[in-house]
């Protein structure tokens, strides 16, 4: 979620540090950060002046409850930095007062709606938003609209709660209100079928595992945390409004989101699972925003909340169990101070043992290793020392599979193979994949051979490249049939292309196998290499080696590989027929025969110097 | 080795050529990955961990309902997954994290309680597009340290040690960001720092992201059947790809599936 640092410092008196020191707190204490960037406001343009910081945060799932908010960034900060809040709007008494007749809320599905809020605003004008608060919006990436959708915006990244304005007139039977003054919204099934125009102007087919909200004909005027409908929404005529801020089950929001395909910044909230606790909070603070920033009258709330729990959750942690789990000596005032810098309010039960009373939004908070780690991460996991694990009681066992595969790498290394890996993921096969991103090769392999047939053609073409006689390739790995996962040991050579079963092998110990040597690998050529032959005539007794290492110095840099690749000796003329093979190549461009030819013509020359016979 | 070709980039080649008759068959190349799976179980096996496997087509039970994965739930958009055409059920594993559940519920069927000390290496699949750092399907490697007392500080010591063997005898740093992964917590992801002078410049004094790990979930172990009052224990699931990637300087994962030999006979 982007973070602005000038709407973090809100919340705070003292001065926030720079942004780089914001992301490495969050970084070692909280969340990852995706990016730190700086933002140059619109329309201000004064040197520096208006200018902000925005930090991409990764929340993470366990966190969406809270912290996919300014305020939930904003006490984290205050946690890890300990520095206080000026005020935190989750801690303070709002009341949704005072109560509206003109609205009437039923939820007919109280198990995935659990609390709907709502409130009636009159009188209000729609028009542009003031400067702050486009600038707010603007600098996390949020396209201002009016008003009054940008303060149901702006409080959604503020505090977490994604609220909803429906234009009062346009909810369908502002005739009816006036016969009998009242407006209704209807939390209800989908039909299956049942359709609706969103905001983005797309129409929504629904199916019957969705919730609407339904005005008093019927019609589905919001798909239930996921989108507003367009007939219903706010423009610039717009003086009446219903706000809603409702909480919705999470399953329900996710399946709605997969099912539409459609992804808001409400549904992405809900699919988290927020605490209903939250709406009043939004939207009392929503109300009170657009009373300020778009004029009207709050007339008055209404607050359905049939899923309330009763009773304060608490966890109850000892001190032991932090150290036992940590490895660490931390003393019970560290520990209570970390309580301290989180807000999370808490009891000793005994010297040794804390009982927090967890707050409404940290859903989060369940159980002791929970607790456990809120500890480890405001601490800083730098203070967990290094141990290595006391020596084990018994021997591991040996695992006849790897034993068997080992031995048989070995063996093949032994007579020239090389072992590749190839995919599993084939064009044909028993069993296919459901939903392959590149959708190519959809199947799992039936067998080793005919990835390793393509393996072989491909590596054929840089057998003078490679130096290779043959090529000589394996594989161990699985594949799929008969209904099984068989692992495989495949081979494949100039004789052909086979495979078997690998048989699981027995011993007391595993084999002492070399590992590689290679310190650095080096990137290879993707352009073609020339290969070109050379026999010279040499008086005996001239050691190969050393004409050849004539021959690399004439060749250029060009020449990647050169060897002897063949000798005879004809012993009445007293001279030896040395044959090399010289492989030219570069790194950046397809050679021509022409500079293959330059570099033999100046190899033939040095030859020639020597006395050598070029044959 | 040839003084000529010193200086050109193709030099692995030259090195690895071998002298006099060289065009007869000489001896072949493991891949990267297994001699880094050979070294990395070897390492393990000396600090008491057994190699425990596991299908890669699994089903969704292993590789998340047993893991504390709630079903419906956004953790799971975290894997890309794979899943199976007329199979409901069936992935393939998103992680070789599905050992440790199979594992530790067979011991308890057997009637084996902690302590356990397994690793399980082997190939995981990620439904994701490919690109230098990204690959569909890559080696991973599972560590999981059971018993009455293993701690944070336990997985710590652990991986310096794995890390200080692996990457040869430098000394090791490593550090914990806090993290989230439904079968761990606390969660953190690990970042290491090799320090000294035997260390190839590239990754000399730099922190490296090398994976998660955590503190068992309970949930975890009370879904496999053992005691979360009596035990607990550190998991960690690293990449093999990317330990072999930092350990030879290599640039492209994709070269692992290469089955190329300019690539596997430098090895």
């Amino acid at each position: 979620m982007n973070i602005s640092r000038e709407w973090l410092q809100t919340y705070f008196d003292k001065p926030l540090p720079e942004a780089q020191t914001l992301a490495d707190a969050l970084t070692f204490h909280a969340f990852e950060i995706d990016g730190i960037d700086p933002v140059k406001s619109h329309g201000d343009h004064g040197a520096g002046a208006g200018d902000d910081w925005v930090l991409d945060v990764k929340v993470t799932p366990n966190r969406g409850h809270d912290c996919l908010s300014h305020r939930g960034i904003a006490k984290e900060i205050s946690a890890i930095l300990d520095v206080p809040m000026k005020a935190d709007p989750l801690r303070q008494e709002v009341a949704l007062e005072p109560k509206t007749e003109d609205l009437q809320v039923k939820i007919e599905d109280a198990k995935h709606c659990p609390r709907f809020s709502a409130c009636r605003i009159k009188g209000l004008t729609v028009g542009p938003s003031p400067e702050w608060l486009r600038k707010r919006l603007d600098v996390i990436g949020q396209r201002s609209i009016n008003n009054v959708v940008d303060a149901t915006n702006y409080v959604m990244f503020d505090l977490g709660q994604p609220l909803h304005a429906f234009d009062a007139d346009k909810l369908v039977n502002s005739k009816q209100k006036t016969e009998n003054g009242k407006y209704q919204l209807n939390v209800r099934g989908a039909k299956a079928g049942e359709k609706m125009v969103g905001l983005d102007d797309k129409e929504y087919e629904l199916t019957d595992s969705m919730l609407v909200i339904a005005d008093s004909s019927g019609a589905a005027v919001s798909i239930a945390g996921v989108k507003g409908g367009k007939p219903t929404g706010v423009d610039e005529n717009t003086t009446d409004i219903i706000l809603e801020a409702a909480n919705w089950e999470g399953t329900m929001i996710r399946k709605t989101s997969q099912a539409l395909k459609l992804k808001t910044d409400a549904s992405e909230r809900f699919q988290q699972v927020i605490s209903p606790e939250l709406t009043a909070y939004g939207l009392s603070a929503a109300a009170q925003l657009i009373a300020d920033v778009a004029g009207g009258d709050i007339a008055g709330y209404v607050d359905e909340y049939p899923g309330r729990e009763d009773g304060q959750r608490e966890v109850y942690v000892s001190v032991q169990k932090i150290n036992a789990v940590l490895g660490t000596s931390l003393k019970p005032e560290a520990i209570a101070d970390v309580f301290r810098r989180l807000d999370l309010p808490c009891d000793e039960v005994t010297p040794d043992s804390f009982s927090v009373r967890v707050p409404l939004e940290r859903l989060d908070l369940q159980i002791p290793e929970d607790l456990i780690e809120e500890v480890g991460r405001i601490v800083g996991y730098d203070s967990v020392p290094a141990m290595e694990l006391p020596k084990f009681g018994k021997e591991p066992d040996i695992n006849g599979v790897f034993l068997a595969a080992e031995r048989k790498r070995e063996e093949l290394v032994a007579e020239g193979y090389s072992e590749v890996f190839t995919s599993v993921f084939a064009d044909e096969g028993e069993r296919a994949v459901l939903n392959k991103v590149d959708s190519t090769r959809p199947y799992l392999r039936a067998n080793l051979v005919d990835g390793l047939k393509e393996a072989l053609v491909r590596n054929e073409h840089n057998k003078d490249l490679l130096g290779l006689k043959e090529v000589r390739l394996f594989e161990i790995g699985m594949a799929w049939k008969g209904g099984t996962e068989v692992l495989m040991l495949g081979t494949a050579d100039a004789d052909g292309v086979r495979e078997v079963p690998l048989e699981e092998a027995k011993a007391d110990a595993y084999d002492a196998l070399p590992v590689s040597t290679t310190e650095k690998y080096r990137p290879f050529s993707k352009y073609p290499f020339i290969v070109r032959d050379i026999a010279l005539w040499v008086p005996s007794g001239e050691d190969s080696e050393e004409v050849l290492k004539v021959i690399r110095s004439h060749a250029g840099e060009l020449l990647v590989r050169s060897e002897k690749f063949d000798e005879y000796k004809n012993e009445k003329t007293g001279k030896t027929s040395y044959a090399f093979r010289l492989v030219f190549q570069s790194f950046d461009r397809t050679l021509t025969d022409e500079e293959a030819n330059v570099r033999m013509e100046s190899v033939y020359q040095a030859a020639k110097k020597e006395g050598w016979e070029v044959r | 080795m040839h003084g000529a070709c010193e200086a050109c980039p193709h030099a692995a080649f030259s090195e690895n050529a071998p002298q006099g008759y060289t065009l007869e068959m000489e001896r072949g190349h493991i891949h990267p990955v297994s001699s880094l799976i050979r070294e990395t179980n070897r390492i393990f096996f000396d600090m008491g961990f057994a190699l425990e496997s596991g299908p890669l087509l699994e089903s969704e039970r292993y590789n998340f309902d047993m893991l504390n994965f709630p079903k419906d739930h956004p953790a799971r958009d975290m894997q890309d997954t794979f899943f199976i055409k007329d199979e409901p059920g069936m992935v393939l594993r998103t992680h070789t994290s599905s050992v440790q559940s199979r594992y530790m519920e067979s011991q308890i069927k057997r009637g084996d309680p902690p302590p356990y000390r397994i690793v399980s290496i082997g190939k995981a699949f990620r439904n994701e597009a490919t690109d230098m750092g990204h690959e569909a399907e890559f080696f991973q490697i599972e560590a999981l340290a059971v018993g009455e007392d293993v701690t944070l500080a336990n997985l710590k010591g652990t991986l310096a040690r794995f890390f200080r063997e692996l990457y040869g005898g430098a000394s090791v740093e490593v550090r914990f960001r806090p993290s989230f992964f439904p079968f761990t917590e606390p969660s953190v992801e690990v970042d290491m720092r090799l320090v000294g002078e035997h260390v190839p410049e590239k990754l000399r004094d730099k922190w490296m992201e090398m994976g998660g790990a955590g503190m068992v979930h309970p949930n975890v172990l009370k879904s496999a059947g053992v005691d979360a009052d009596k035990y607990q224990g550190f998991a960690f699931g690293f990449g093999v790809d990317r330990l072999a990637m930092l350990k030879w300087s290599i640039d492209d994962i994709r070269l692992m599936h290469s089955a190329d030999l300019r690539f596997i006979n430098q090895f």
